[in-house]
């Protein structure tokens, strides 16, 4: 641990991340509350947003805060197989449900 | 001591056996997890009127400011990490001291959501209880118990701090730390899928 140069900037900066794609998901959020039901593109599109958003901060936390980007390969790969299925998972599951109730 | 059980060693993966169990432990919860995702995926979508309906009654206001509760005691939790390490214990006190402090906001600020909820009838078995309300007590109510465990060392750490020696074991608040990260990491997706995903005719019948 003691290699690495003094880490709090790049924590800093992964904090004002998150604060900003918080604002950025319910801004998205509520600007995307136009009429719409399920089964459309609007809807579609306003749960995408929300999950990609959601996506991205995980990876900033992951990779900074738990120290991701100071570990090991196979720390890393030990870590990515779950979080891959984990997030394949919710895509899958959203796009299959999507396509489902779309006549 | 014979070699079979000199534990002192270093592991043959090179990760410090602590972290490697805490990241095993929480693939483990991401199941759990997983579990109440997918449910939630495939009965929305079943349910889209009941779904809406329900997360339109939902504060998305306070649960924004618990997101931000969340993002600043993870933030605080890896400082702490940080100055232990430099052997800082005074600042250690004040970041894992500050972290605690960010789950009992949390925690609080759950309560009023929750005390509003009681008080609409929305519990499961009240009278305006929907199955949307089921996901968002479970799914809530799961998270809000693993911020009062993880505080509980958490705790601990904080008042050890102040012996003579001050507290003595960066690893151990380095574990932790994984798993306060991953308690937050969940409250992420849980934040948009249960407050943020309205329909607009359920977001205009809400209010």
């Amino acid at each position: 641990m003691s290699d690495h140069a003094n880490p709090i900037p790049s924590y800093m900066k992964v904090f004002y991340a998150l604060l900003s794609l918080t604002v950025l998901t319910v801004v998205a959020a509520k600007l995307l509350e136009f009429p719409h039901s399920w089964g459309t593109p609007g809807d579609m599109l306003h749960v995408s947003i929300g999950v990609v958003i959601a996506v991205v901060k995980v990876l900033c936390v992951m990779y900074i805060f738990m120290h991701l980007k100071f570990d090991s390969k196979l720390l890393r790969a030990f870590v990515a197989i779950p979080v891959a299925l984990f997030i394949a998972m919710i895509f899958g599951l959203m796009f299959l449900e999507h396509f489902s109730y779309t006549h | 001591m014979s070699s079979a059980l000199n534990l002192a060693h270093e592991p043959l993966t090179k990760i410090p056996s602590g972290k490697l169990a805490m990241w095993a432990f929480l693939a483990s919860e991401l199941m759990f997890f997983s579990g109440f995702f997918g449910a939630f995926i495939v009965l929305r979508s079943g349910n889209y009127d009941v779904f809406g309906a329900g997360s339109a009654m939902l504060d998305w206001k306070l649960a924004t400011l618990n997101t931000f509760i969340l993002i600043g005691s993870s933030l605080t939790m890896a400082l702490s990490i940080y100055h232990l390490e430099k052997k800082n214990n005074n600042m250690f006190r004040l970041f894992i001291g500050l972290t605690t402090l960010g789950g009992f906001g949390f925690l609080i600020v759950k309560w009023i959501e929750y005390s509003a909820k009681f008080h609409h009838g929305l519990f499961p078995g009240q009278e305006h209880h929907t199955l949307f309300f089921s996901f968002y007590f479970l799914m809530t109510g799961f998270h809000a118990v693993h911020v009062i465990a993880g505080m509980i060392p958490m705790g601990y750490m904080f008042f050890r701090s102040f012996s003579k020696d001050g507290y003595p074991y960066p690893w151990k608040v380095e574990t932790l730390g994984l798993y306060w990260h991953f308690v937050d990491l969940m409250w992420i997706f849980i934040f948009p899928a249960l407050y943020l995903m309205i329909p607009y005719h359920a977001a205009v019948a809400g209010h």
